[in-house]
């Protein structure tokens, strides 16, 4: 299927990079010719974005390189600096993961676009640029902080595009975003890319975003390359046992394989929310929402980033105060201060984001877990309580872990851990903010079949913020959709997600990248 | 491996001179008989050079400027230390007290640092040095009340950084209260910034300790290196041309001021975290 390679733009041969005695990039093999698109997967780990830095020599001194890097047929590797100065963002530019931290924060950002061209010495106009990449000419004088997410990374773009390249490697550059501004940033993307004929090798652990903008995908694991071709073959047709686990791990709106979550008697209430306001100043984050959890159900709250989702679990917790409004669990009011909160949050537990952060790193495991036990004065033996929780979020055997600190662990164990400090409680209700979002494709499925195990088992109910709709499908017994504050529609999740009737769910729905 | 070698070259270096200093100041005054000290028995001449009997000479009324060196490392250290730990102490206070809780309690607390702040520190410890009764309490209190306002805004910072991380919203959820809060993640956090601070202060503390002694506030009872500076300035070192008698207690301070600083800053590259 790949098109007659005659001058490629980029040519890896035989790549194979070792940190130390680690060899992260073992024997890759690539070619990209102009216009085309390729897509690089792969778990956290797995080399891709080594393989990225490498083509402008980017990696660390500790980094060995062997093999060869042709960029427009030239040896990256025996370039003089002069030329490899020349060849940075000419040739070859990079879109880099983080926007916020990749633009520099105190210079208007028409002026870090226009950094670049005036290095180079190319000719060129920033708005033009800024047209490109679908972004008002005035926002050439705001500084990165005045912009969106969305806007950072399409200023990211406008300066890989800068000095006219013939190739953009682009590093997870929607990973941050939410799907709407992610589908957003993807169609512009595309777009350059057949507008200007450049090679794109865009890299990403999210299979979805690929095949939304590339035509051809490559597959990594462990560092070497275990699957190429046309994506649509590749993700239909998996030869890779790797490839298969990776396009397993993201579910399908609709499909019924993907739904794990098994069909359940409408339960009695546990948690209400009625009229809920909470105001930050002078914006109003959440705006009269009624929300109703089940005894052992699983709600499902999504939105886009800024929705007040987040806001709406912290004041649930009792975290944040609300402005008016009533937070009702288990028939009574939840209080707002003293002993009577802290035995409240005794039954209300949070698992965050990111569990690399949401672990102090100079606690150990038992520590963490043992954390919710120390401040309630749980009698009884801590270490055997602790096990027993490490055991039940699958940490087997417990004793291995007990000991580790967290940067010991994996992004999968850590959550497990912050999941266990939150079962040793024994809580009636888990609010897990986006708890797979940080994690690898394969480690993700885990995670969520552990919820669901229990639910079922000890009979938790679950709400799961999340701005992911595959996973809202995948987990929850109703959904409900949150947007600018409000509540615009909730229901069943066959219901909500099958049959939007609210047009705001319908935009949500659109904007999911389709495999 | 590397932080450690790091520490081994310069650091190390500080922390022996202050082993020794320490080992000097604790054993002289066992070994150095009253008489020698006292002005009215010594029978050496005043104003002697440096020679075999009086190896760094003797000062205006005969004593042996080696011997007062030797007696003032005590005095120069122990208000060193106390100053500076009564220093980083109120302002480890402060700083996680008015970064923990906010609002109405860090307004008011961070105006205070911000008046000490903005006061020149020696003037006030001067005065403060004035009005209370003289004696080593006095300016022990008078260092370590006037040096606290920057520990408090560093470890203010240092508490609103650690409280902004995720683990503290779980400890929250968990139920934590501020004690919890405090205790299990906050002070753990700050006590190795508080540790490299509190040597960086004794350095600063002996420093003003010789100052305010030079300038005649200190206490007349006791031998410090700063008193014998204001003694040699008091009695004409200078026109007599007496090297030995300025010169020892000067190096004295610098070197042990410079052991300080050098286990400081070693201590901050072990404890600060390389990315």
């Amino acid at each position: 299927m790949t098109p007659e390679v005659t001058n490629p733009v980029l040519e890896l041969k035989k790549l194979t990079v070792h940190y130390g005695h680690k060899r992260v990039v073992d024997d890759v093999s690539l070619t990209l010719a102009p216009g085309q698109t390729l897509g690089l997967a792969g778990e956290s780990g797995s080399g891709k974005s080594t393989v990225a830095m490498s083509v402008l020599r980017l990696l660390p001194r500790t980094a060995r390189v062997d093999g060869e890097i042709l960029l427009d047929g030239h040896d990256v590797q025996t370039m003089s600096w002069g030329t490899l100065r020349a060849v940075r963002w000419a040739s070859a530019s990079i879109v880099f993961q983080g926007a916020m931290h990749s633009l520099n924060p105190v210079r208007r950002v028409g002026d870090q676009i226009a950094e670049p061209m005036r290095l180079h010495g190319t000719p060129g106009r920033v708005t033009e640029l800024l047209e490109q990449v679908e972004l008002p000419l005035e926002k050439a004088r705001a500084y990165p902080h005045e912009l969106s997410g969305g806007q950072r990374q399409r200023v990211m773009i406008a300066m890989a595009l800068a000095c006219g390249p013939r190739l953009v490697i682009a590093d997870e550059p929607t990973t941050a975003l939410d799907v709407v501004v992610q589908a957003q940033v993807l169609t512009v993307m595309k777009r350059l890319v057949a507008e200007q004929d450049l090679g794109l090798l865009m890299i990403s652990h999210d299979l979805s975003v690929l095949a939304e903008t590339c035509d051809d995908l490559a597959v990594m694991h462990r560092g070497a390359l275990v699957e190429r071709g046309c994506t649509r073959e590749v993700i239909a047709n998996p030869r890779h046992p790797h490839t298969a686990a990776l396009t397993a791990a993201f579910p399908v709106i609709g499909d019924p394989a993907h739904r794990w979550a098994e069909p359940a008697a409408a339960p009695e209430p546990l948690l209400e929310v009625r009229d809920l306001v909470v105001d930050y100043g002078r914006t109003r984050a959440v705006d009269g929402v009624d929300l109703t959890i089940g005894q052992g159900e699983i709600v499902a709250l999504v939105g886009q980033s800024g929705s007040g989702k987040t806001t709406l679990a912290r004041t649930i917790m009792g975290l944040r105060k609300p402005s008016s409004g009533r937070v009702i669990f288990d028939g009574a009011a939840v209080p707002l201060k003293g002993r009577a909160l802290k035995a409240f949050r005794r039954q209300v537990q949070l698992v965050l984001q990111d569990p690399a952060s949401a672990l102090n790193p100079r606690h150990k495991v038992l520590d963490a877990v043992a954390e919710g036990l120390r401040v309630h004065r749980i009698p009884g033996d801590e270490e055997s309580l602790v096990t027993a929780a490490v055991e039940r979020a699958e940490l087997r055997p417990a004793n291995l872990y007990l000991d580790s600190l967290p940067h010991e662990l994996s992004g999968g164990q850590q959550q497990r851990v912050v999941i266990a400090g939150a079962l040793v409680l024994q809580p009636r209700l888990l609010v897990a903010d986006e708890p797979v979002a940080s994690l690898d494709a394969s480690v993700r499925g885990e995670i969520v079949a552990l919820l669901l195990r229990l639910r079922r088992e000890l009979g938790l109910a679950s709400l799961i913020i999340t701005h992911d709709l595959g996973l809202a499908w995948q987990i929850a017994d109703r959904v409900a959709v949150m947007h600018q504050g409000k509540i615009v529609e909730q229901g069943s999740v066959e219901q909500v997600l099958l049959n939007p009737s609210h047009d705001y769910t319908r935009a949500l729905l659109r904007a999911v990248p389709q495999v | 491996m590397n932080r450690l070698t790091g520490f081994s070259r310069a650091g190390m270096a500080g922390a022996a001179i202050l082993v020794v200093a320490a080992l000097v100041a604790l054993i002289a005054p066992l070994l150095i008989s009253a008489d020698a000290l006292d002005v009215t028995r010594v029978t050496a001449a005043p104003w002697q050079t440096p020679g075999a009997q009086h190896w760094l000479g003797t000062d205006h009324t005969g004593r042996s400027v080696a011997l007062l060196v030797v007696q003032g490392a005590g005095t120069s250290l122990f208000v060193g230390l106390t100053a500076a730990v009564l220093s980083v102490g109120i302002g480890t206070l402060v700083g996680i007290v008015s970064g923990h809780f906010g609002g109405l309690v860090a307004g008011a607390l961070l105006r205070v640092t911000d008046f000490f702040l903005v006061l020149p520190a020696l003037v006030l410890a001067i005065a403060l040095s004035t009005v209370l009764p003289r004696g080593l309490g006095t300016i022990v209190l008078a260092i370590g009340l006037t040096s606290w306002p920057s520990t408090a805004r560093m470890v203010r910072a240092q508490t609103l950084t650690i409280e902004a991380r995720p683990f503290v919203e779980r400890a929250r959820a968990l139920g934590g209260g501020h004690g919890h809060v405090i205790g299990r993640h906050v002070l753990p956090s700050v006590v190795p910034l508080v540790l490299v601070n509190t040597t960086l202060a004794v350095a600063s503390s002996i420093v003003a300790e010789s100052t305010l002694a030079f300038l005649g506030l200190g206490d007349p009872t006791r031998i410090s290196w700063g008193a014998m500076l204001h003694q040699a300035q008091l009695h004409g070192a200078v026109p007599q041309r007496a090297w030995w008698f300025l010169l020892p207690p000067g190096l004295a301070i610098v070197v042990v001021v410079l052991a300080f600083t050098l286990v400081g800053r070693a201590l901050e590259a072990v404890v600060t975290p390389k990315r």
